[in-house]
């Protein structure tokens, strides 16, 4: 309130200028809080992992390219019977080739070409669903690398026959 | 050894001492700014809980070095309508006032490349041609993003220095001296933060206003339309920018020392020592600052300095008036 | 509020068809269909009445087109169909946009995939296909677009004014909005004009979804909200059970609550990462992607996948959790609990933050029904509306929780109401890990080549960024006829250009950030 010129403090003037510095004192606390915060994370260990030299466990189920499996009840081929219906039910296409042919004595056809193109493969696992003789799984393989992309169209009867032969 | 006397006797002692003084000089300011590049992504690593560089030599030492060439090699792409003297010059000219502050800060008893009588007076008029040199380099880009941030560097620059100055003037109220060796030496017995500590604080907040440096860094922040004033600069230019804000903060850091935490005196160990000690842990708070905080809007970074930083200072300055007449 | 709604809606309009229609099945309440001189009545009525608009999309019968707007309330659940029917050669409408604003950016993006010309908007330019289209791109025969249409399409031109320029906000940005682009009209250092210019990242997922059957549509909803991935799949998973019929057990309603709940923290950990990010702080970013990374790894350890998450399918889910998950689970509470604290003291209580932040943007309630908006972006304005609460789905009436509000509607408001859902999000994981029932994950119920029944179904969630539906229609074979997103996004960020008038640039993006949009979300 003025009085000709002269300030004569009200009660409220006053509140609002302790009111005023308590907020500059608040908002410093905080700052200082703050930095509190980043000198603890600073002097506690890192929280990241030093790959390539370091890696982590990968869980079982994490979903890499598809594989072959193995026959349970015989180890030495896959139980493809080429019916094609993960080819059909792949909603990017990119089952491109499954081939097969019937051998001797054979009731199904047994497989010889699958060619899967992992660079649009979105892992939905839906082929590994619908596969009637569940011959297809997930595979660990997070690491892919190549120069080209032929590299990451895999052939997976090749690599059965990789993995087979490598046991 | 008679060769070189009789050098020193042809050409002048304080000849010598200058030469020498300015090698000291810019082997300081090329070990600084190399130092805290690396400091830099260092500190900013593990504030954030992971390593900085440690790919390049042990601990990452040699990252600045790989940085320099890298910069070497950029293409050095001068824009078709700059106007060319000012867009030249400006890189040159940021570092100027920089160097001139060096000349008066004492880093040891005998170790001051000159003790002008009025050694404030040369630090606060020379920072002040920073402030040309940022304008400078705006317009010369010829473009407007960066005209409107050199402009908002220029107001932000003009600000804080009030503030600067008034918390110094506290201490040469003190003293009754603008020589930096003698507040140095003033400060044996107690450091002048202890009696000072408002003013530490408004000169530390103004320093690192004057500097550019987060919280206050909005002509030069990334998630802003406008990169600032150095839009336009590519390459080595580029890291002449950078060099002179490194630079800077050591220099502020470097005053803040010698006119509160009392500049090179301490026990035991060599007086340079605890100086590059004081100013070190004053450039890591600096870039602790960085990581911590976000950025002040520019008109409330303005309100800060004129309405707060402002009339504190100049209480400050009544205060200690009053007490010191008492 | 059903009956009330039908008594009103045929005292007012003449002409109209009225029909009760049976809630569980079809997702909506009242369906009403009315030809165009009835249009804008229809849209005055219900915005009298407190509506919002929902969606307003088009289906190509291909005698007829049919244009269906969805009208529903923020307080008690009525949702309204209205349609209309159109001619397919001659498809013109009244537009409603001086009615619902929002309608002026869903009625643009119908001229352009349908040609449905709309009377009285004032620029039917390109939305999303900027390139340039010879035939309209969702319309069942290849209709050609006229010359005359690609001129008006053409006709995008910011107008040059005097003592203003116009300045790029994108389209590459340093904080992770994705990729939008923000046309800025500006006056010194104020904005004039903000148009967003959208269709860097359209990828035709409706199209997409009109040539999939149901199962190979599964791995696309990741694909557009991202962050939120099994938010959208458990929509679209939710609506194809609904309109089959198809009973989930309960163990699997459990399982997908939880991980929809960590899949909402996930997604607001990472908003809480780049929003300080775009006012400068640039640590929080690292510390929320530490969190984060706790929660892809449980999630990891079930499905498989880190971001785009593919778990559920129709009568359950792709596979059981373990023992492992719950222990990993209730750790991750305990410590997520922890660091709440710690983001609070390091952001929320930061006196630079909260200027930054504070009386930015406010969005009053009732801007916000035109646009609308939902999400925290409603419930910071004050209005408590959450799909979870209102249309229960899941196991979420089994689960008890509060819903977090706002008073004023800035920046702040919409900050708060996000960090106490996250802490929500862990009482509900708790309550729902507690009670956890054993049982099968899947149902065997179902055909290989699913085929619904004909009609059509909308089913809405609420993700984390706000309301996502799915409107599915089906004429019985195993490809749906039409299949339409609503994203909460792109209502959200349609209130950009009226909130950042005269707003200083540093407020603008703190605005943006405050909005959590996700760019694939509005383009689909």
């Amino acid at each position: 309130m003025h009085n000709d010129g002269m300030w004569i403090y009200g009660w409220h003037e006053v509140f609002r200028r302790m009111k005023v510095v308590a907020d500059i004192v608040k908002g410093a606390i905080s700052l200082l809080v703050g930095m509190g915060v980043t000198i603890k994370a600073f002097l506690s260990p890192t929280v990241t992992v030093q790959y390539p030299r370091q890696t982590i466990t990968i869980p079982p189920r994490f979903r890499g390219h598809t594989k072959l499996v193995a026959d349970p009840k015989n180890p030495e081929k896959t139980p493809c019977i080429v019916c094609g219906m993960c080819v059909r039910n792949c909603p990017s296409h990119s089952i491109k080739k499954v081939e097969g042919e019937k051998k001797e004595g054979e009731k199904t056809k047994t497989v010889t070409e699958y060619i899967l193109d992992f660079t649009t493969c979105s892992q939905c696992g839906i082929c590994v669903e619908t596969c009637p003789v569940d011959a297809l799984a997930f595979s660990a393989d997070y690491n892919p690398a190549g120069y080209r992309r032929e590299d990451f169209h895999y052939d997976l009867v090749k690599e059965f026959e990789k993995r087979r032969t490598r046991e | 050894m008679e060769r070189l006397t009789d050098i020193i006797t042809l050409v002048g002692a304080e000849t010598v001492r200058a030469i020498a003084g300015l090698i000291g000089v810019l082997i300081i300011v090329v070990i600084n700014a190399i130092l805290l590049t690396w400091a830099e992504r260092k500190v900013a690593g593990h504030m954030q809980r992971r390593i900085g560089p440690k790919e390049v030599g042990p601990y990452g030492l040699i990252q600045p070095f790989a940085d320099t060439i890298k910069l070497l090699g950029k293409e050095l792409l001068v824009p078709k309508d700059v106007a060319k003297p000012l867009y030249h010059l400006a890189p040159i000219l940021i570092f100027i006032p920089v160097l001139v502050s060096f000349i008066v800060i004492p880093f040891d008893t005998h170790l001051q490349v000159k003790d002008i009588t009025m050694g404030i007076l040369v630090i606060l008029a020379f920072s002040s041609l920073s402030v040309f040199s940022i304008l400078i380099a705006g317009w010369g880009s010829q473009n407007k993003y960066s005209l409107i941030g050199a402009v908002r560097s220029v107001a932000q620059n003009i600000a804080y220095e009030i503030p600067l100055l008034l918390s110094l003037l506290a201490i040469v109220f003190m003293t009754n001296s603008f020589s930096l060796k003698t507040i140095v030496e003033a400060q044996k017995g107690t450091w002048f933060v202890f009696y000072q500590p408002i003013a530490f604080l408004i000169f530390f907040i103004a320093g690192v206003a004057e500097t550019n440096r987060t919280p206050f860094d909005l002509p030069e922040a990334e998630s802003e339309l406008v990169a600032g004033f150095h839009t336009e600069y590519s390459g080595m230019r580029f890291a002449l920018f950078f060099l002179a804000e490194y630079t800077n903060i050591f220099i502020v850091s470097a005053i803040a020392t010698t006119f509160f935490l009392g500049g090179y005196s301490g026990p035991v160990l060599p007086g340079i020592i605890w100086f590059f000690l004081k100013t070190y842990a004053l450039v890591f708070v600096i870039l602790w600052f960085r990581w911590t905080f976000p950025r002040v809007r520019f008109d409330q970074l303005l309100n800060f300095s004129w309405k707060i930083l402002i009339p504190l200072s100049f209480i400050n300055l009544l205060v200690t008036g009053g007490i010191l007449k008492l | 509020m059903v009956r009330k709604t039908i008594e009103e809606i045929t005292k007012a309009l003449q002409g109209a068809e009225v029909a009760e229609v049976p809630y569980g099945e079809k997702g909506y309440h009242i369906g009403v269909s009315i030809d165009t001189t009835n249009l804008v009545h229809a849209a005055e009525l219900f915005d009298r009445k407190g509506f919002y608009l929902e969606d307003l999309l088009c289906v190509d019968y291909v005698d007829y087109l049919e244009l269906v707007y969805f009208f529903n309330t923020y307080q008690t659940l009525c949702r309204v169909k209205v349609s209309l029917k159109l001619e397919p050669d001659n498809a013109i409408a009244p537009t409603i946009s001086h009615i619902y604003t929002i309608a002026h950016w869903y009625e643009r993006e119908i001229h352009e995939f349908f040609g449905v010309f709309f009377e009285g908007h004032p620029h039917l330019t390109y939305l999303f296909l900027h390139d340039g289209i010879e035939f309209y791109p969702l319309r069942k025969n290849k209709v050609p677009v006229s010359d005359e249409a690609k001129r008006l399409l053409n006709s995008f031109r910011p107008e040059e004014e005097e003592d203003t320029f116009s300045v790029n906000l994108g389209p590459q940005h340093p904080s992770t909005h994705g990729v939008l682009r923000v046309v800025l009209k500006m006056d010194g250092e104020y904005i004039v004009q903000a148009d967003p210019v959208l269709g860097y990242l359209h990828r035709m997922q409706e199209k997409m979804g009109e040539n999939r059957t149901y199962n190979q549509f599964l791995p696309n909803p990741a694909r557009i909200d991202y962050p939120g991935a099994l938010l959208l799949n458990l929509a679209h998973v939710a609506a194809v059970e609904k309109l089959c019929g198809i009973e989930v057990p309960e163990r699997a309603q459990y399982i997908r609550t939880i991980t929809c709940e960590l899949n909402r923290i996930a997604s607001h950990l990472l908003w809480l990462g780049a929003f300080p990010a775009d006012l400068g702080a640039l640590t929080p970013f690292l510390y929320a992607f530490d969190d984060r990374e706790h929660i892809l790894d449980i999630l990891e350890a079930i499905t498989g996948s880190r971001l785009t998450y593919c778990y559920f399918r129709f009568g359950g889910l792709y596979n059981d959790v373990d023992d492992t998950f719950v222990e990993g689970t209730k750790r991750f509470i305990k410590r997520m609990r922890e660091r709440l604290v710690m983001y609070e003291k390091f952001i929320t209580k930061n006196v630079i933050f909260i200027n930054r932040v504070t009386g930015i943007g406010i969005l009053k309630p009732e801007v916000a029904r035109k646009y609308g908006c939902t999400g925290p972006t409603i419930r910071g304005s004050g209005i408590p509306y959450d799909i979870r609460k209102v249309e229960p789905y899941a196991a979420y009436n089994r689960i008890d929780f509060r819903i977090p509000k706002g008073e004023t509607g800035d920046c702040m408001d919409r900050y708060l109401v996000r960090i106490a859902e996250m802490e929500i999000c862990l009482n509900i994981i708790e309550q729902a890990i507690e009670n956890l029932p054993s049982g099968p994950y899947k149902t065997d119920k179902v055909p290989k080549k699913l085929k619904p029944p004909q009609g059509d179904i909308f089913h809405a969630v609420e993700s984390s960024r706000g309301e996502a539906g799915v409107y599915i229609v089906s004429d019985g074979s195993d490809v749906p006829y039409r299949m339409r997103w609503r994203v909460p996004s792109y209502s959200n960020l349609m209130t950009f250009p009226y909130l950042s008038q005269g707003l200083l640039i540093a407020d603008a993006i703190a605005v943006l950030g405050s909005y959590d949009i996700v760019v694939p979300e509005i383009d689909r």
